[in-house]
């Protein structure tokens, strides 16, 4: 309560919360687009519809007081008791949001018919990302605690999903799409999850290794960097193409190999590609720790009488590993939309939906396939930066 | 206990020691100074192998040190560096516990030996052992550096400027302490640094050096009076008098003097007084109040009103004080004579410019 009394004192503070205001502002002008976009079949242009004539005035006068608060938040934000409330409410926000328009899904659906759809216009996704981005910023700026910020955060992500897997939202054309492909969609859900998993975990074994090396010899980290930074230049399309000639040369001069699962196509070159990608972040950001250690405390593990390994055990590993689980992030988050691209050499993921999608002209379908990579890429992301926290030692967290 | 011989070594076309002998005794605290670049660190990190000389011989308690493994050496000697030195990610017990704990001591004899230092460098162990080093002020740091240089118990300390990053008044604290520490526990110590005011206060040997060389090895006295050439003479610099002050302490120059206690009755005041033009007043417990001249106890008023009264933190010396300090307090406060008092506050003696005139004479010899 301290602090929270500092941050809003009124003095020197500025007029207004540009970024409550912004997002608030994109909230409203998404009234101005289509909201929903309704089609006779799952192939065929559809017709756009604005949120009032879709769903009627009273959802339409909700949905414009709600983000009118954030509006006129963003000039009270230093007063107290409005941050609580305008906390609850924007976490609220992206839920009630889904919640309206799933009703007015339902409703559209019907009269659709049996083979008609109704897809996501639009305003809808701008609004979305608007209440998202909205939710995002007041929860870390305006939560008074660490528990009621965590509550907001568990909140902001629980209620979507239960809405999803309730089926309030089924009949959006999206996961319409998703609930076609039945037990293909889990099944490459797990394959992308699978294939990304171990690229990392490969590149990780990998890039540590490279990285400790780079840091011990000079004349190892030029040419270690050269060829990392090279393969970071090459498409990754590319680099799945180029895997495909050498390794079906392989498997066909030894066709033991086969056993195995090595050919031109498939998971293998996919595996391949991804762990050369993952390698640079890793082996980078394991130098740049070791490097940026003091020497002077190198020097005093020495002088202690510690042993090179002692040294590497004691000092720099604990020393280094958060900027090293850095990079693993960074290289995860990397590798789950590069994964997308693996579906191309057969590989499977996700991005199986996206080029079927992609093939048929089936926008629902391409969203299928991307929505749930975006999804998963912030899922990894958030795992990776608790691990950052996890492995960084007591000492530095002040 | 240490002793180098002929050690000549190089980086590159640069030589940093070169063709130096030295010798340091046990128990005895040799002070290494000279200008950056001297070669006085490098001295020091060729005692306990962190720099492996290319020619003579360093000698360790009778050993070649090429024919022990370096680890085993630097485990039984002491190193203690400015405060960047501890481990960020380790707290303060676990800082003095990494060479006991090389020596695979048993936890509990760490843990007890922890508890041990801390009480010996002043922080309460329940406090600090779990704090982590960014929790620490530069004095406290400085502290921790040092216990966990004593960890093992090693019988020789080396020392790079273990008091160069804290402000002057931490400084002076913390080599009160290290003087007090070392007559306790007698230690070979080497120490490095360029302030030459700290080499005087803590060193029985100083060693003067001047590209790879040393110049002059000798007491701080002899430093003083007899710099054995022109390049010592002007690294000792114009003051060397004051700076021979800083090396004597008030408890060996006061003179007892009788003084009064407030309430006592004036006939009594008058005997105390005699021939003396003034005499010293303390309180109850004998806390220096002021002082009485001899014409204001005439009137005959009780001592608390004729009394001239001082500020005890102004005027009062503390016993341990050097002579240095209690000739700069006279100048500045214009006296002739300061009380001195104990580390209680009570009266003990006095001293008097004619006292430090002496004392610099007799050193001057």
């Amino acid at each position: 309560m301290q602090v929270l009394k500092k941050r809003f004192a009124p003095k020197n503070r500025p007029p207004f919360d540009r970024v409550t205001f912004f997002a608030s502002t994109v909230g409203l002008l998404a009234f101005l687009g289509d909201w929903f976009t309704v089609r006779p079949n799952r192939l065929a242009p559809g017709a756009g519809m604005e949120l009032v004539e879709a769903a009627g005035p009273l959802v339409f006068a909700v949905l414009l007081i709600l983000w009118h608060s954030g509006l006129i938040f963003s000039f009270n934000y230093y007063r107290r008791g409005f941050a609580r409330a305008f906390v609850i409410m924007s976490v609220l926000l992206p839920s009630i949001i889904l919640f309206l328009v799933g009703g007015v899904a339902q409703s559209l659906a019907v009269q659709a018919g049996e083979s008609g759809r109704v897809s996501v216009g639009v305003g809808l996704w701008v609004a979305l990302a608007a209440a998202f981005l909205l939710a995002s910023v007041v929860i870390p700026k305006y939560s008074p605690g660490a528990g009621f910020r965590s509550l907001a955060w568990l909140t902001l992500v629980v209620l979507p999903v239960i809405l999803v897997a309730s089926g309030w939202l089924s009949d959006f054309s999206v996961l319409q799409e998703i609930a076609a492909q039945g037990s293909r969609f889990r099944q490459e859900a797990l394959n992308h999850v699978r294939l990304t998993g171990i690229a990392v975990l490969l590149g990780t074994i990998i890039g540590i290794p490279f990285g400790i090396w780079a840091f011990r010899s000079q004349r190892a980290n030029g040419a270690i960097f050269f060829v990392a930074n090279i393969t970071q230049t090459v498409p990754s399309l590319a680099l799945f193409g180029l895997l495909i000639a050498p390794l079906s040369a392989l498997s066909f001069a030894f066709p033991v190999l086969r056993d195995f699962g090595i050919r031109g196509i498939g998971a293998t070159p996919a595996l391949i590609a991804l762990t050369i990608y993952s390698l640079l972040p890793i082996i980078r950001n394991t130098f740049v720790s070791l490097d940026g250690i003091d020497p002077a405390m190198i020097d005093a593990g020495r002088g202690m009488g510690m042993s090179r390994t002692q040294i590497f055990r004691r000092i720099q590993a604990p020393l280094a590993a958060p900027l090293v689980m850095e990079g693993v992030r960074i290289s995860a988050v990397q590798a789950v939309g590069n994964t997308a691209v693996a579906a191309l050499i057969g590989a499977g993921g996700l991005g199986f939906f996206i080029f079927q999608g992609l093939g048929q002209a089936a926008a629902d379908l391409i969203l299928a396939g991307a929505i749930p990579i975006i999804l998963l890429a912030l899922l990894v992301d958030t795992f990776m930066r608790l691990m950052v926290a996890a492995v960084k030692p007591h000492g530095a967290r002040l | 206990m240490i002793k180098l011989e002929r050690v000549t070594k190089r980086y590159g076309n640069v030589i940093a020691v070169d063709d130096l002998s030295l010798e340091i005794s046990d128990s005895c605290t040799c002070v290494l100074i000279g200008p950056s670049g001297c070669g006085k660190t490098t001295t020091l990190r060729l005692i306990n192998r962190l720099a492996d000389p290319d020619s003579g011989t360093v000698l360790v308690r009778g050993v070649d040190t090429r024919k022990l493994k370096p680890e085993d050496l630097r485990r039984s000697i002491g190193y203690a560096i400015q405060s960047v030195g501890l481990f960020p990610h380790l707290t303060v017990g676990a800082n003095i516990g990494v060479v006991p704990s090389l020596l695979h001591w048993d936890k509990m004899r760490i843990k007890n030996r922890i508890e041990e230092l801390l009480q010996l460098v002043g922080l309460p162990s329940n406090i600090y052992a779990n704090k982590y080093p960014n929790e620490l002020s530069g004095g406290e740091a400085q502290r921790v550096g040092v216990a966990r240089a004593l960890a093992a118990d090693p019988p020789i300390l080396l020392m790079d400027e273990p008091f160069g990053a804290v402000d002057p008044l931490t400084r002076e604290k913390l080599q009160t302490e290290f003087l007090h520490i070392q007559r306790q526990l007698k230690k070979t110590i080497v120490l490095v640094t360029h302030d030459l005011d700290e080499a005087i206060r803590l060193a029985d040997r100083i060693g003067v050096m001047k590209a790879g060389r040393i110049i002059q090895f000798d007491t701080p006295e002899a430093i003083l009076s007899r710099p054995a050439d022109d390049f010592v003479r002007g690294f000792v610099g114009t003051d060397r008098a004051l700076k021979r002050l800083s090396r004597m302490i008030v408890k060996d120059f006061i003179k007892p003097v009788s003084s009064l206690r407030v309430g006592q009755a004036i006939s009594e005041v008058r005997a105390a007084i005699g021939k003396q033009p003034s005499v010293w007043v303390t309180d109850e417990g004998g806390q220096p109040l002021g002082w009485l001249d001899r014409e204001d106890a005439q009137h005959g008023k009780s001592i608390e009103n004729s009394m001239v009264k001082i500020n005890l933190s102004e005027i009062a010396l503390n016993e341990n004080s050097t002579l240095r300090v209690a000739l700069s307090r006279m100048l500045g406060q214009g006296f002739r004579g300061l009380p001195v008092v104990d580390s209680a506050g009570r009266l003990i003696g006095e001293i008097t410019l004619s006292d430090v005139e002496a004392a610099t004479a007799q050193r001057e010899s």
